[in-house]
């Protein structure tokens, strides 16, 4: 471990252990922590999930369930050491503020936001008049970024982007001019280029007022973008802390490593590569007819309100994704990349062309033969010819079927004309999964080995497309770079055409040969990788690779 | 030191886990024995009970309206009493308890089959199925269920078997209600789109993936809904809609007892109905327990 | 346009319920039996006077003409006369209306605050001694049926320790042409029990589904991020957490009330309280059609005015309904 100088520190915790106590027995959470925060300084806490790095911001604010029980260790406030008492009345909102990862679910959605701040304000000075509290609020809403904050004082919530109420919230958390600021994964739930101007923000906010943050995140992008030092946490434990740039660079700890290494890297320059054994048909100059085409694709937003009769109950009103006029072919034994942030319909194409959702114009060609794709996949008889792999791969498994069952059925069902080692042990095999998990249930499998057993069910079914939707991003890290690669393995493996769709640049650059780019529903850039991330002058794409942190772009 | 040594026992995982599992046993226990306890007499009626209070020629008129207590003429004790024709009311409660859970039981079995069929139909297909089914559980759902009670009783006309039927067009919409919507929810997951990209038949995707997932909101309903059905039809034998006189049920036993509660003859609905509300009551607390424990998110709790 | 869909869909509720329970109720009526011997002296009468009474009552048509005859005339605002009392119809709902209306009234103004705050508390301390003592008396009152729980209310409060009236309305005072009972002190001490009979399973069904909103809302984010920023619990509990539960707990609190109005069947009847239910379960028995027919149709007029009156209290508690 580095050893760092003695700054004077603003918050510190030492020797901190903390238990979780149930019916079930006492289960360790955090084990010795030891850690300080120096004044205007931005210490990363990062770790997969399970790693405790969120229990850490939770403590220091005493927002605990009971069932957490401090085993030893304290925590100091200025050399202080902080107290249920002095939480309640001096410290939260005053001293230490928080930002929680849920932007949507950290506001009131009945309160209209002036008001929640103008509460804050208040609780945090009560000798202020309701109007001067308008005032600062006001103040607080333009420091953040909102423009026209006057206007928008009385609105709520849910009018509000998803990265103006994440502003918002930053705007509560300053109403006490708090000396500390916990943020929980503050930009996880929100896209690329917004992720980035938060960060900006947030980074900003220390430079001007000396502020200091906690800031626990899962990306290794996060923590290169605004920490000044960070704390690496695996399973409760602190196995590596020290200065950003020295853990990036030199990281100690294996784990460390590890997860450095895991992160996917974008490159600026790329060169001509050859990834597979059977390249694709475009490189040698011969056009060849493709394996599917998407002809003039639009589907238009799903009107909101009663669905059946005026006064059913309120319909789900869907996501007001679109597409419009997208139009796009996918070569035989080729790999595509569909790129977008969320709301670009990236996920709508995909499962239109697997035939679970209906397009309201165009048509689907598969070798030729044409599907009406404004009618439900049954009908179209498209379904069953394009296999998906999910993106959440706790939702993608039957919990009542074991293994063994869910890949029989597979096969059973399947509609494929290649010939194809149908084998369930086989297939688990192939995919490094142990022959004992057949016999078990989803719930009893890691995530990782959920998302293996959901690859092995599309290929199962012999399809010749497969479209994978996101089939990393609910994954820790570690794990997502293992299911890239098996991917890979298997499209190496076979002539099959597949279909990666991603919001993230960095993971489709190694494993496509074709990449499109979505936003608000059309097709924006397309083109080799190599094309994309060396030659494209298109904005929109400059901008998605900008907002990689410039430490993982190599 | 005593303290500590206690502390460091608890702290051993083991131990703990052990007792932790203990209290989670015991917490419900004393609702458990008590409807247990209710069952068995329910079952043995015809064995323990001093008399048959549906055979006339047992039932002794002379003994009408006895306080409890009271040894009648057929020379066993009326431990609670008579009611106005002189039947045991210790004897009705037992075999009034045999019609109570019959028909409760019964009738919420049923209903929770047709709720589970037609909340998975309508989440399923969607469309004009759903709106149909839906509409017509918010139409029942809208009107009190005494009222829908009444009605089909009314229609149906008196008997056990038409209680029963009464019963199920009452409870059906709630678990259809229920049903549909976790079924709403599951077919969202994509386990449901894997099972449609395989093209497996519509039945099987209904059986084999839906069903089983829909399936827990109407199990932990079950008992509630048991102990609703107990009441209804104890308040439909209290309007004189219910089963018929001659056998009675645990409420028309209370019901019986009313014209004599002005005179303060309160052992006669007095008895019947703590027998009913420990009966329900109990179905409710192990009701409320075993939804607890089947529900993660407030196990987590 | 919000509003413009809300009203048009609850016309057609109103008429689609109306449709519905008309039909069932008619067709119910129909298969019990012929109301022509509850009006008629069965002793005395002889065969001609039964065809005379059948032919003035309309009897002697096919049972769907006399449905559509019943539609028709609806349309027109008639609801005929009752068999029994020789009034019309809808003066009979009316004139019973006040008994309702009070009783409900009373028993709601009762159950509405006591359940919320009890459940409020239970809900905040989730786990505590207070909290599980709700709880069970909640599953307890529950679990009581209202005819047993106004029975023993009777016994206790009336015949043995005889501080209240065992039934009827008792003094009553002429207001808005009508009379109440309310505004007497005989009549406070008749409405009190029957009102109790009434508001405790409802204190029990509100209290529960305020506790588990309260539980609900305390474990989102916006709660934890209210802890954080530094407000106090109680602000968080009356400023955060209430309105937040409040929609469920409006909605029951209408359906509840809707069904105090029509259907305390059980209650009125015990306490012989003169109202709406007990109008209802009398005329079923004598199978006098239009008295049946005519409450009924109040019935459903209450349920949509009570549904569009909730469709507005949602509007003005909830942004994302009123702004979507």
């Amino acid at each position: 471990m580095i050893q760092e100088p003695v700054v004077p520190s603003l918050l510190q915790m030492e020797g901190f252990s903390l238990e979780h106590r149930s019916v079930f027995g006492p289960v360790s959470i955090l084990t010795d922590v030891n850690f300080s925060l120096g004044y205007g300084e931005v210490l990363g806490v990062i770790g997969e999930s399970g790693a405790g790095k969120s229990t850490i911001g939770n403590a220091i604010l005493g927002l605990l369930a009971p069932q957490f029980v401090r085993v030893s260790g304290t925590i100091r406030l200025e050399g202080a050491p902080i107290d249920d008492r002095t939480l309640e009345r001096d410290i939260r909102g005053h001293r230490i503020a928080a930002i929680f990862q849920d932007h949507t679910a950290s506001l009131d959605p009945l309160m209209p936001v002036g008001k929640q701040i103008r509460e804050t304000v208040l609780a945090l000075d009560p000798a202020l008049t309701v109007s001067e509290a308008k005032e600062v609020s006001l103040q607080l809403m333009t420091r953040v970024g909102i423009s026209d904050a006057a206007r928008r004082y009385a609105d709520y919530p849910h009018q509000f982007s998803g990265g103006q109420r994440q502003r918002l919230v930053i705007a509560i958390a300053l109403a006490g001019s708090p000396d500390v600021i916990i943020a929980d994964e503050p930009t996880s739930a929100l896209d690329a280029t917004v992720q980035k101007q938060i960060l900006a923000l947030l980074r900003s906010l220390v430079d001007e007022s000396g502020l200091s943050v906690i800031l626990v995140t899962h990306d290794m992008g996060v923590v290169a973008e605004i920490t000044d030092r960070v704390l690496v946490m695996r399973k409760g434990e602190v196995v590596e802390q020290g200065r950003t740039a020295a853990i990036l660079d030199r990281p100690q700890h294996v784990y460390t490593q590890s997860l450095l290494a895991a992160v996917p890297r974008l490159r600026q320059t790329m060169a001509a590569r050859k990834v597979r054994s059977t390249s694709p048909q475009w490189s040698d100059g011969r056009s060849e007819t493709p394996i599917l085409s998407v002809r003039n694709l639009s589907r238009s937003f799903a009107t909101t309100g009663p669905k059946y009769w005026p006064w059913g109950e309120t319909a789900v009103t869907e996501k007001p994704f679109a597409l419009r006029d997208v139009s796009f072919d996918l070569l035989r034994g080729s790999v595509t990349g569909i790129v977008g942030e969320s709301g670009s319909g990236k996920t709508t194409i995909g499962r239109i062309m697997a035939g679970l959702e209906f397009a309201s114009q165009g048509c689907v060609a598969i070798d030729g033969r044409e599907f009406d794709v404004t009618r439900p996949g049954r009908r179209s008889g498209i379904l069953g010819l394009v296999q998906m792999i999910f993106q959440d791969p706790s939702l993608s498994l039957n919990p009542h079927m074991t293994i063994e069952r869910i890949l029989r059925e597979s096969i059973r069902y399947g509609a494929g004309d290649v010939e194809r080692p149908s084998d369930c042990a086989a297939m688990m095999e192939r995919l490094g999964l142990p022959r004992s998990l057949l016999s078990r249930h989803p719930h009893q499998l890691s995530g990782g080995q959920k998302q293996r057993v959901s690859i092995a069910r599309a290929l199962l079914a012999r399809p010749r497309i497969v479209v994978a939707d996101e089939p990393t991003s609910a994954l820790d890290v570690s794990v997502q770079a293992e299911i890239v690669a098996l991917l890979k393995e298997a499209i190496a493996e076979t002539d099959m055409t597949m279909v990666f769709i991603s919001h993230d640049l960095a993971l489709v650059q190694d494993l496509c040969d074709q990449i499109h780019i979505f936003k608000a529903g059309r097709i924006e850039d397309a083109g080799s990788p190599h094309y994309i991330f060396s030659q494209s002058t298109h904005p929109y794409t400059r901008e998605l690779i900008a907002a990689r942190s410039s430490w993982f772009t190599r | 030191m005593k303290a500590i040594v206690l502390r460091i026992l608890l702290q051993r995982p083991g131990l703990d886990r052990t007792a932790g599992l203990f209290r989670l046993r015991l917490r419900a226990g004393g609702s458990q024995i008590v409807l247990a306890a209710f069952v068995l007499v329910a079952i043995l009626a015809p064995l323990i009970s001093p008399q048959n209070p549906y055979d006339p020629l047992q039932v002794l008129g002379w003994d009408a309206s006895s306080p409890p207590g009271t040894v009648g003429s057929g020379g066993y004790a009326y431990i609670l009493g008579t009611d106005g024709l002189g039947r045991d009311i210790l004897s009705t409660i037992f075999y009034g308890l045999r019609i109570s859970l019959v028909v409760s039981i019964v009738s919420s079995l049923a209903a929770a089959m047709i709720g589970l069929a037609a909340g998975v139909t309508a989440a399923y297909f969607g469309r004009w199925i759903d709106a149909v089914i839906m509409r017509l559980v918010d139409l029942q759902l809208s009107l009190p269920t005494i009222l829908v009670a009444l009605i089909a009783i009314v229609t149906l006309g008196p008997g056990v078997d038409r209680i029963i039927l009464a019963l199920i067009i009452v409870q059906w919409a709630v678990y259809a209600r229920m049903v549909r919507g976790v079924a709403l929810s599951e077919t969202r997951k994509s386990y449901m789109d894997a099972a449609q990209l395989l093209r497996m038949p519509t039945l099987r995707i209904l059986l084999r993936h839906l069903l089983p997932n829909s399936i827990a909101p109407a199990l932990t309903l079950l008992p509630i809904e048991i102990g609703h059905a107990i009441a209804l039809e104890a308040t439909l034998s209290f309007l004189g809609l219910g089963v018929p006189l001659d056998k009675p049920s645990l409420g028309s036993a209370v019901a019986n007892g009313f014209q004599y509660l002005m005179t303060g003859q309160y052992w006669i609905s007095l008895f019947p109905g703590l027998a009913l509300l420990c009966l329900v009551a109990s179905i409710n607390f192990v009701g409320d327990d075993l939804r607890r424990r089947l529900d993660p998110r407030s196990a987590a709790r | 346009m919000y509003w413009a869909t809300i009203a048009s869909g609850r016309l057609a509720q109103a008429a689609l319920l109306l449709l519905a329970m008309s039909l069932i109720a008619f067709i119910g009526i129909h298969s019990i039996g012929n109301p022509v011997f509850n009006v008629v002296n069965i002793e005395t009468a002889t065969a001609e006077d039964i065809r005379q009474a059948t032919t003035a009552l309309g009897l002697d048509q096919p049972v769907w003409k006399q449905y559509f005859l019943f539609l028709s005339n609806i349309v027109r605002g008639e609801f005929g006369t009752s068999y029994i009392y020789h009034q019309p119809a809808v003066d009979l709902v009316l004139g019973k209306l006040p008994a309702t209306l009070e009783l409900a009234v009373f028993a709601m103004l009762v159950a509405a605050p006591v359940g919320v705050g009890l459940g409020l508390l239970a809900g905040r301390n989730e786990g505590s001694a207070f909290d599980r003592v709700v709880l069970r008396f909640c599953v307890l009152v529950a679990s009581v049926p209202s005819f047993w729980l106004s029975m023993m209310l009777i016994l206790g409060l009336a015949v043995l320790a005889g501080w209240l009236p065992s039934g009827g309305r008792g003094d009553s005072m002429l207001a808005f042409g009508q009379e109440w009972s309310v505004l007497t002190g005989d009549g406070l001490r008749h409405i009190i029990l029957p009102a109790l009979a009434l508001a405790l399973p409802n204190i029990a069904l509100i209290c529960r589904l305020a506790r588990a909103g309260t539980i609900e809302v305390q474990g989102q984010e916006f709660t934890r991020f209210c802890r954080a920023k530094g407000l106090s619990a109680r602000r968080i509990l009356m400023r955060h957490t209430l309105p937040n539960i409040s929609i469920p707990i409006v909605t029951i609190i209408a359906l509840q009330f809707g069904g105090m109005l029509a259907f305390a069947v059980v209650v009125e009847t015990i306490f012989a309280w003169p109202g709406v239910g007990k109008l209802l379960i009398d005329s079923i028995q004598l199978l006098d059609r239009p008295v049946v027919m005519a409450t009924l149709t109040f019935v459903a007029v209450a349920f949509v005015t009570l549904n569009a009156l909730v469709d507005l209290l949602y509007a003005i508690l909830d942004p994302r309904v009123r702004l979507s």
